[in-house]
């Protein structure tokens, strides 16, 4: 009872991080707004232009960023667990470069807007049924056969990418850059990243428990009743969906879904009732954070969210690993 | 008979009204871009579109630009949104641009068809030929009503282009490589302006037969062609390193006869009036190379 009740409030302390976090982000912008001009225009008050600015271009980013940092987070957490490798991240198994190799193609095809997503989204599901296909021998998958599978076809993919690359027009080398980077300002639907974000939310929780005693091995989870086949399927359409989903929305934002995990074990310790929802809200607010930082930092420039997630987060991730019991 | 008359009044009025002003123009993606007033605030978000407004006499409206935009001097005393590739949408919005000169390949799609989405009037300029640039500075004019001063630009630039052609182009026709990059070497096919710019002084491009638009090459493919001249573009004003890297081919034609040449890139490599600097330069070295030929 007594830890059950900390970690609800540890969850609800996190919320109401997210909330400051979000609020702030919505207050920064290379035009600068207060907080009682932010209030006006949420609620379609206001000047015509802070309404623009809030409705049209930091609503739609905030949300898809923090959507984005979320998804990551889980999906990092859950192939953790899934692979039982504390290098494990969303990436691992080659959905990104899946994804990457498709909307590549789609650019240098010359299509843009809400196809581009379309084929982020084909590639990262066309990549996992590949290694999730390929990694099956006799009804059988274990954790390392499936890794290496991955490990192997993200090369390829990777190799893809670089020859893509190579014989691409210049013109359109810088769009291609800025999709394998990961960049929030072309992100413009956050709807579906929520809609999956909610959604996987309510399937795993109610496994969390089996989650707990399977990252202490298959078989002590068998002996315990847990389906282990069952939960491990589980585990890996979900992360690949949630990671084709947080890639189809901003591209392949690294860094977020191996980290931030590991940041909330060696703050909370590993119960996945607590890691997962404080790993989404945390890899949500980093994301949202480092973005408000990389489009004001240094405005009018503006850097991709890649590279704020990364320089803020390692200094924290190695500060705790220094401090922590891992 | 009452509805005759109204339908006569209507048409007189609509007539009356157009006349006053308003005009349609149709930019480099064909698409028809309207305005019924002149344009007092642009947002050019290429360095080579802030050029051409400036050149259609609209310098004193635009209100903002993108890095790099270093010409006319006066641009880079105005606001900046940023690298094109990467707009700053709110600081630009901020700015209440009435018309946006984008750059179709260079500024993100997602963000432009933001920008059309929020219902601005977004000219696109993309000149790949000597008379589109000259029509665009006559387009942009026109939105921006000083018609005039870009007439002038336009006809003076289409003029010097065709004394140009009248002066060199059929001269002996002297082989050409232009070097667009060094590390890959890059240089262009027959579709790029360029090309038309080498052809014009009465060089060949001896890549113009080259599948892609920026064809990347080794050295060996430069080496087969044999050009009788070699032209360097580049990033800086000053590339003389890449031309070095050629006399290491004493046998090459063009380091036999000393033909290697710089030209400044910001006035061939960029599609605005300067072009016809550039071209001049690019004349006079070609005719220096045939005064050289034995």
């Amino acid at each position: 009872m007594n830890i059950k009740l900390s970690h609800n409030s540890i969850l609800l302390l996190m919320l109401l991080l997210a909330i400051v976090v979000v609020v702030f982000s919505l207050s920064q912008g290379s035009v600068a707004l207060t907080v009682s001009e932010v209030a006006l225009a949420l609620q379609s008050e206001g000047t015509y232009l802070a309404q623009t600015l809030i409705w049209e271009l930091r609503v739609p980013r905030v949300m898809a960023a923090f959507a984005t940092g979320a998804l990551l987070s889980l999906a990092g957490a859950l192939m953790q667990i899934l692979l039982r490798n504390p290098l494990a991240d969303p990436y691992v198994l080659g959905i990104s470069g899946g994804a990457s190799v498709m909307v590549l193609g789609a650019i240098l095809l010359g299509l843009s807007g809400v196809l581009l997503s379309g084929a982020a989204f084909i590639g990262a599901v066309i990549s996992t049924l590949l290694v999730f296909g390929l990694s099956q021998r006799t009804g059988q998958t274990t954790p390392i056969r499936l890794l290496l599978t991955g490990v192997v076809i993200a090369a390829g993919w990777g190799a893809c990418i670089t020859l893509m690359l190579a014989v691409a027009p210049p013109q359109k080398i810088p769009g291609m850059l800025f999709w394998l980077m990961g960049d929030l300002s072309y992100a413009h639907t956050p709807w579906l990243a929520w809609v999956t974000l909610l959604a996987a939310m309510g399937v795993i929780m109610p496994f969390a428990k089996s989650l707990n005693v399977l990252s202490r091995g298959p078989l002590q989870a068998a002996a315990l009743g847990v389906n282990v086949t069952l939960v491990e399927r589980l585990v890996f359409v979900l992360a690949s969906l949630m990671t084709a989903v947080a890639v189809t929305t901003a591209g392949s934002v690294g860094f977020v879904g191996l980290v931030v995990p590991h940041m909330m074990r060696l703050i909370l310790g590993n119960d996945q009732r607590v890691i997962l929802p404080a790993a989404a809200l945390a890899g949500g607010c980093l994301v949202t954070f480092a973005d408000t930082i990389a489009r004001t930092v240094i405005a009018p420039e503006q850097l991709p969210v890649g590279v704020m997630t990364a320089l803020l987060g390692v200094p924290t991730f190695l500060f705790l690993l220094r401090k922590g019991r891992m | 008979m009452f509805k005759a008359t109204s339908a006569f009044i209507f048409t007189v009025l609509f007539f009356y009204v157009s006349s006053v002003w308003g005009s349609c123009v149709i930019d480099d993606r064909e698409r028809e871009v309207c305005s019924n007033a002149p344009v007092t605030r642009i947002a050019a978000l290429s360095p080579g579109a802030t050029e051409l407004a400036f050149a259609a006499g609209a310098g004193s409206k635009v209100v903002t630009v993108v890095s790099f935009s270093d010409y006319p001097p006066a641009a880079q005393e105005i606001e900046s949104v940023g690298s094109p590739s990467r707009l700053d949408l709110e600081r630009l919005l901020a700015l209440k641009p009435d018309l946006i000169l984008a750059w179709g390949t260079g500024n993100p799609s997602e963000q432009i068809s933001t920008l059309l989405r929020l219902g601005m009037r977004v000219f696109y300029v993309e000149p790949h030929s000597f008379s589109s640039i000259a029509q665009d500075i006559r387009d942009i004019a026109q939105l921006a009503g000083t018609e005039a001063s870009g007439d002038v630009a336009a006809s003076a630039f289409l003029k010097g282009i065709s004394d140009l052609k009248t002066q060199y182009s059929q001269k002996p026709k002297i082989r050409t490589f232009y070097q667009v990059w060094d590390e890959p070497l890059m240089t262009m096919n027959g579709q790029h302006y360029i090309n038309q710019v080498v052809e014009l002084c009465g060089g060949i491009n001896v890549f113009s037969k080259s599948p892609r638009l920026i064809p990347r090459l080794n050295k060996e493919a430069v080496l087969i062609e044999n050009p009788e001249v070699i032209v360097a573009g580049g990033m800086g004003e000053r590339n003389a390193h890449w031309l070095e890297g050629w006399r290491a081919f004493p046998e090459l034609m063009a380091t036999k006869q000393d033909n290697l040449f710089f030209v400044p890139p910001s006035l061939l490599q960029r599609p605005t009036p300067r072009l016809l600097e550039g071209a001049k330069i690019l004349c006079e070295k070609l005719d220096l190379a045939r005064s050289r030929r034995g």
